[in-house]
């Protein structure tokens, strides 16, 4: 009797145990699902997006512009293109916030220092919250970068100086380029691993003495910063720049492109004509976004430019080492 | 190519070739709405302010500045770099004069002077030092009146006193670091707050207070950050050591017995943490991590079938901890053990994973150790724990078998 009693007992607690370990199994299987997968950014295929039909291009009277002071739009859910006022500054130059698993990387801080005027740091901000919010992710981490040293795309890059969470990158050539790993500039083409999307990034001089290109492989997007636009390429080192944009064709064959992006547009639709330098207003531009046709254009170019002086093409102008503010406009 | 502009000495100057004066008649109408805003100039001509302290002992202030459009006349910059050596002096006396009182290089807190010591003004026209979009950057060479120590702390002030085009960017160089620091001051925030260099970074990395209390302890106890890496590794980071921990507990025997085959675990698991370490037993993940799983459910189920300690459960414990090291050695070797400490690092460590052993069997005692006494303790508090902990052993062995 007492032998079935202990018998018995040990049942129990077996089936005890099993239910508590069932129980665990149960939350264990629970939590994981209400977490939320992270994020994947496969190279394979490619993740589409769109640009606006028209960009918020400034207006008559800079004065009277109720446009937003920074133009966003969401390229596709985890990438942003922000574009400042041309009323507030003329330069109307595009930023890029890049998100990954748990950090997002803000590419350029746009031409105006102050929050009054550029809110920039509010702007961003609240794109990380509803992100966040539509992401259920949290307390994400910012990286502040730049493409390239040059007032014009660093000017409110104090307003996140005190943000929590964030990652400043500094604003030497040094700083730069320890922070994205380039040992050896401008030829070590590196890749950075932003929460699991990665980006590859090589130096690309020419206009300026520490700029980088980035090609995201998960929207094929090439961001080639102020070296290749619509615009006026203003060039102090020419053989530089040759080398610079050879080795974008040559990443190009290697990968796919979807569209080439940049900072700027100073082109009108009229193929080899250019805005004036300092204009706040810009109807009818053309879009950002550029073509592998065009980028072949300026591998041309490299093969027909010997000597100073600027050349026109339909969709660039090259400034080739004069003084920038030499220019064909009034 | 559609085209192409040659270019002339005299088009740079000039800014009009041919096919610009009909594009310049064809924007005339609208050049009237096509003014720039007025911060826009500020951004071609901004400020570059560099401190180069590279040698501690002559430590120059370089600051590249468009005077012509902000603290002289365009007139006047025009004349000065037109003019010769002795006449530039002149000219600018009164403006270096006016970046000395507006300027500020304060290093550890006090204010250092310095003195212009060369220049190059650089002008290609009149008319382009007049022109906003045309900056004709001057460059002023200062010479710091006292070295930079290798441990300081470095700040820059432009006061209200001086207006220069804005923003400035500042960069310092020092002989203690191997990178650059940047700042860049605006018309709204003019200070580039203390940058610090040698030992006052080391001591100023992260601001906060729980950093700086770190910092300071461990300037006292080297080692106090291996104890504090090895208390991490029970709590909050090691739940299946924590549970184990607990294990042990349930079994309601005394303080003293109970110490004892915890110190014996421990002494186990750091014998086999250090021989993993070092790299003379290696055992594969998949299977340590099943057997830890296990030794939990083991230990448990003596909970339940004993009603006092056996003489064999010491040398089970003993054997678990022989395991549970091999468990650590995977986490460990993330750590990165300095070579010239490894031996206290290790130990340190392990004192650590003590410590958070004990806190384990503090808290359990504090939360029902209390209530041993009770004739239902056994029943209503240690069986009940001890089946549960053997639930979530079962349930981590059957998990962590799956996964292999």
């Amino acid at each position: 009797m007492k032998k079935n009693s202990a018998g018995f007992t040990n049942i129990k607690t077996i089936v005890s145990i099993a239910l508590v370990a069932f129980c665990v199994a149960v939350f264990d299987v629970a939590f994981s699902a209400l977490k939320e997968p992270p994020l994947t950014f496969p190279l394979d295929g490619r993740a589409s997006g769109t640009f606006p039909s028209v960009w918020i291009h400034g207006s008559k009277s800079a004065m009277d512009n109720t446009d937003p002071a920074v133009q966003v739009h969401a390229y596709n859910d985890h990438t942003f293109i922000l574009r400042e006022n041309k009323a507030i500054n003329y330069e109307g130059v595009f930023m890029y916030l890049f998100f990954g698993n748990g950090v997002a990387m803000l590419i350029d801080q746009g031409s105006t220092s102050s929050p009054a005027l550029f809110p920039l740091r509010e702007v961003v901000d609240k794109i990380i919250q509803e992100w966040e919010e539509q992401h259920q992710q949290s307390d994400i981490e910012l990286i502040v970068a730049n493409s390239h040293l040059h007032g014009d795309h660093y000017a409110a890059w104090n307003q996140f100086v005190d943000r929590p969470n964030t990652i400043m990158v500094g604003l030497t050539h040094e700083e730069m380029m320890a922070f994205w790993g380039i040992k050896s500039y401008p030829q070590e083409i590196v890749t950075y691993d932003l929460g699991g999307r990665e980006l590859v990034v090589t130096g690309t001089p020419g206009h300026q003495g520490s700029e980088l290109a980035i090609y995201d492989g998960w929207t094929d997007l090439l961001y080639t910063g102020d070296m290749f636009y619509r615009g006026r390429l203003y060039l102090d080192d020419w053989d530089a720049w040759v080398a610079s944009i050879r080795k974008l064709r040559s990443i190009a064959d290697q990968n796919p492109v979807a569209h080439l992006v940049n900072n700027h547009i100073e082109m009108t639709a009229e193929p080899g004509i250019d805005y004036p330098i300092g204009t706040t207003w810009q109807p009818n531009e053309p879009p950002m976004q550029m073509t592998l046709e065009m980028l072949d254009q300026a591998v041309g170019a490299t093969y027909e430019v010997n000597s100073p002086g600027i050349y026109i093409y339909d969709d660039f102008l090259i400034y080739n080492q004069i003084p920038w503010y030499t220019t064909t406009d009034p | 190519m559609r085209n192409k502009l040659p270019l002339l000495a005299k088009t740079v100057d000039s800014g009009i070739t041919g096919k610009a004066v009909c594009r310049l008649l064809l924007w005339i109408p609208f050049a009237f709405f096509l003014a720039p805003a007025t911060s826009s100039a500020h951004l071609l001509n901004m400020t570059e302010i560099h401190l180069d302290a590279t040698w501690p002992d002559s430590v120059n202030l370089d600051i590249d500045i468009d005077l012509g459009q902000s603290l002289m006349t365009a007139e006047d910059y025009w004349i000065a770099a037109s003019s010769d050596s002795n006449k530039q002096a002149e000219a600018l006396r009164p403006i270096a004069s006016k970046i000395k009182s507006g300027l500020q290089v304060k290093v550890n807190g006090s204010v250092v002077g310095f003195e212009l010591d060369s220049w190059q003004l650089t002008a290609s026209s009149l008319q382009a030092i007049k022109n906003p979009f045309s900056p004709q950057m001057a460059e002023l060479f200062f010479k710091l009146k006292s070295p930079i120590p290798a441990d300081a702390s470095v700040e820059l002030l432009i006061n209200d006193q001086l207006e220069v085009p804005w923003p400035a960017l500042l960069r310092v160089d020092h002989a203690a670091s191997p990178l650059p620091a940047s700042r860049l001051l605006t018309e709204r925030e003019r200070s580039s707050r203390p940058i610090f260099f040698g030992e006052k970074a080391a001591a100023t990395e992260g601001e906060a207070l729980s950093t700086k209390a770190v910092l300071a302890v461990q300037a006292l106890a080297p080692g106090l950050e291996w104890i504090a890496l090895g208390f991490q590794h029970i709590i909050p980071r090691g739940l299946d050591h924590i549970v184990f921990v607990l294990g042990l507990f349930f079994l309601s025997i005394g303080l003293r017995q109970l110490i004892l085959q915890v110190s014996c675990f421990t002494l186990a698991h750091s014998l086999t943490l250090g021989l993993a370490t070092f790299g003379i037993v290696s055992v594969p993940a998949s299977i340590v991590e099943p057997l830890i799983a296990a030794s939990i459910v083991c230990i448990a189920l003596d909970n339940l079938h004993s009603e006092k300690i056996a003489r064999w459960r010491l040398v089970m414990v003993t054997l678990f901890g022989l395991l549970h090291g091999l468990g650590f050695a995977s986490v460990l070797s993330d750590l990165d053990l300095p070579p010239q400490d490894f031996l206290s690092s290790l130990l340190l460590f392990n004192l650590g994973v003590e410590a958070g052993q004990l806190t384990v069997l503090a808290i359990a005692f504090l939360a029902v150790g209390w209530m041993q006494r009770w004739a239902q303790y056994a029943k209503r508090v240690a069986r009940p724990a001890t089946i549960t902990i053997a639930g979530i052993g079962a349930y981590w062995f059957i998990k962590r078998v799956s996964v292999i």
